[in-house]
């Protein structure tokens, strides 16, 4: 046999049953939670024009996209992610819906990454956009929306680190740097590079105390405290505006009694081309990377002719899940309540009796014969079924299944 | 528990001379270089010892919350680390080495063939000077290469040159100096931030010792 007909392309998955199972729950509840708070589902194509994510506005960069030459047409890609086509139909379909909007997805985008561990190519997440508020109450929201879903799947010790990406641009505007030593001087940040960033900044030419915040930059990270202490390093407005933004976030998230699943990082400078505001990630200590991340982004959605604020943010499905199974393992799937058997002169009524049980809630399997089992109640013990339904033409008969050895081993 | 990755060989026994002054750990463990994991005497730092090029790798993932590297491993590997403490040993440069004088001048005219163990900082490094240049990847003895005629200059690390200079090669460019540093995961900095904050202190402490002694 061709051994490639036996084989899945790097990155992508199957989720066998119980991984499907749990992982259909996460979807469920994230579902659950966003519609309660009053956010509408929304599904976009698979693939689009390239055009759609090809401005640099987002946080893809061109090489990640995977590209399908439509022959004689425009190239297209697979979604690289959600916001970008709700950015697209907030501003065309739904533009005059009315503000604001709050949509949100379920679904898979598809980035050509390295891989590892919890990166696949095909990443399942659940996200809300909130589109057309642009102050803190909404960033509070967003934010406090993906707590409630992380507490609800039942993740434990877990935390949002937020940051403001106009702290950052207040002072490389104070600095007046081009855009190279911008950029340089923000990856040196991004990686908390102490001493790169103080021998980098030694040949730079620029204000004193402004050299002085960004080389205190990467330690601006931490509770509430850290804030007062970013706010008396500077005068900047820009930078104080950023920080009493956070303030007026973290306030709000107080309020609403979340305020121990919060620490800040002014550090965070991440795809700034995108974000405006608020920028977030949330963390735990079962895993190495970013469970969810999301924050504020202005200007996305004028890029299709709409200028209406936004923020947002995407939680990982997978990455949940792994987090999840380190930290209390995955649920079993519940096994059928019963397991009907019957003879084959009472298949009608026994069918009517069965479709009862269903409507009442009663997951139900009908016991076929394969040569796998012996005989239905090995095949329940196997299956874990309690209960077995044995109808006849003059008997009907309820089996409970005791613990015993398990069926027999269908693997020969 | 915090998990330590180190750079197996020099690097590490560097690294372990460097905990044992900080007083994080007390002595060296027996059979060092066959070990691949041991813990520190209390209980609370798990060391495991990785291929260089793997440090990265562990931290990234987190499968280590923090590693000692050598820079040219960072710069080649990547990855999305925290660079915390350049801990000033295993100093090197990372240099453009060739003979004096282009040799081959007529076929290869055109582009210059580089052979390097550092195919990333090759190419990011001539990308920024503006030159393409043809990439051989090598695993090592990469001084070979202009010699046998593979290729026209390497890039390597370069510690006292003498390798160099035995094999008539000298430095044409210098790229960036190289040492041992500390990187962290990006989620343990902030989640086992007593922990590691703690760790690097001492071994900061000792780095200022160091350096005013």
């Amino acid at each position: 046999m061709n051994r490639w007909k036996q084989y899945i392309p790097e990155g992508m998955q199957d989720f066998l049953p119980v991984e499907c199972y749990n992982k259909r729950k996460t979807e469920e509840c994230l579902r659950r939670i966003f519609f309660m708070n009053g956010y509408d589902e929304v599904e976009t194509p698979i693939f689009e024009y390239f055009d759609v994510f090809a401005d640099g506005n987002t946080t893809i960069a061109q090489e990640q996209l995977f590209k399908i030459p439509e022959t004689g047409g425009r190239i297209l890609v697979l979604r690289p992610d959600i916001t970008t086509p709700i950015a697209r139909i907030a501003a065309t379909k739904l533009k005059n819906s009315g503000l604001p909007l709050r949509l949100f997805y379920i679904s898979s985008v598809y980035r050509y990454e390295e891989l590892q561990m919890g990166k696949q190519r095909d990443i399942a997440q659940g996200g809300i956009e909130l589109l057309g508020v642009p102050g803190p109450e909404a960033d509070a929201e967003v934010i406090s929306i993906a707590i409630q879903a992380l507490l609800e799947l039942g993740l434990r010790d877990f935390q949002i680190d937020i940051g403001q990406v106009e702290f950052f641009k207040g002072l490389i505007e104070e600095a007046a740097l081009d855009e190279q030593q911008a950029e340089d001087i923000r990856s040196l940040i991004d990686q908390k590079n102490i001493l790169a960033l103080e021998s980098y900044l030694k040949n730079v030419d620029m204000p004193a105390g402004t050299k002085k915040v960004l080389l205190d930059l990467p330690n601006l990270y931490g509770g509430a405290d850290m804030l007062e202490r970013a706010l008396s390093l500077t005068e900047n407005p820009r930078c104080i505006n950023a920080v009493r933004n956070i303030r007026q976030v973290y306030g709000i998230l107080c309020d609403y009694e979340l305020d121990k699943y919060i620490t800040f990082d002014l550090g965070m400078v991440h795809s700034l081309n995108y974000y405006t505001g608020i920028i977030f990630r949330g963390i735990t200590r079962e895993l190495g990377y970013p469970i969810c991340g999301g924050g504020r982004y202005d200007r996305l959605v004028s890029e299709f002719g709409y200028d209406i604020p936004a923020t947002g943010v995407a939680l990982g499905i997978k990455r949940i899940l792994i987090a999840l199974e380190r930290q209390k393992g995955l649920d079993k799937i519940p096994p059928a309540d019963i397991l009907f058997v019957f003879e084959e002169g009472e298949r009608n009524s026994a069918f009517r009796y069965l479709q009862k049980l269903r409507r009442k809630g009663k997951r139900v399997e009908v016991f076929m014969e394969t040569g796998c089992d012996s005989d239905p109640v090995s095949y329940a013990r196997r299956r874990g079924i309690e209960r077995i339904f044995r109808v006849g033409e003059r008997y009907f008969e309820e089996i409970i299944v005791e613990d015993g050895p398990d069926g027999d081993d269908c693997a020969g | 528990m915090v998990t330590i990755a180190l750079a197996k060989g020099r690097l590490a026994d560097e690294a372990v001379e460097l905990f044992q002054k900080s007083g994080i750990l007390c002595n060296k463990p027996d059979d060092f270089s066959r070990k691949l994991i041991f813990h520190s005497e209390d209980g609370s730092i798990r060391f495991i010892l990785v291929k260089p090029s793997d440090v990265p790798t562990y931290v990234e993932y987190g499968a280590a919350d923090a590693g000692i590297a050598g820079k040219d491993t960072l710069l080649e590997e990547g990855r999305a680390i925290y660079e915390m403490l350049d801990l000033g040993f295993g100093k090197c440069r990372m240099v453009v080495a060739g003979f004096p004088e282009k040799k081959d001048i007529w076929i290869t005219n055109a582009h210059t063939r580089v052979a390097t163990k550092y195919p990333n900082i090759t190419r990011s490094y001539f990308s920024r000077q503006g030159e393409s240049v043809e990439i051989i990847r090598l695993n090592g003895s990469v001084e070979l290469g202009p010699l046998i005629g593979l290729s026209d200059v390497i890039v390597d690390i370069v510690e006292s040159g003498r390798t160099l200079r035995e094999n008539g090669l000298v430095v044409l460019e210098e790229i960036c100096p190289i040492s041992a540093r500390l990187v962290v995961n990006r989620v343990s900095l902030k989640v086992k931030d007593r922990e590691l904050r703690s760790i690097m202190d001492k071994i900061q402490k000792v780095l200022e010792e160091q350096n005013n002694g």
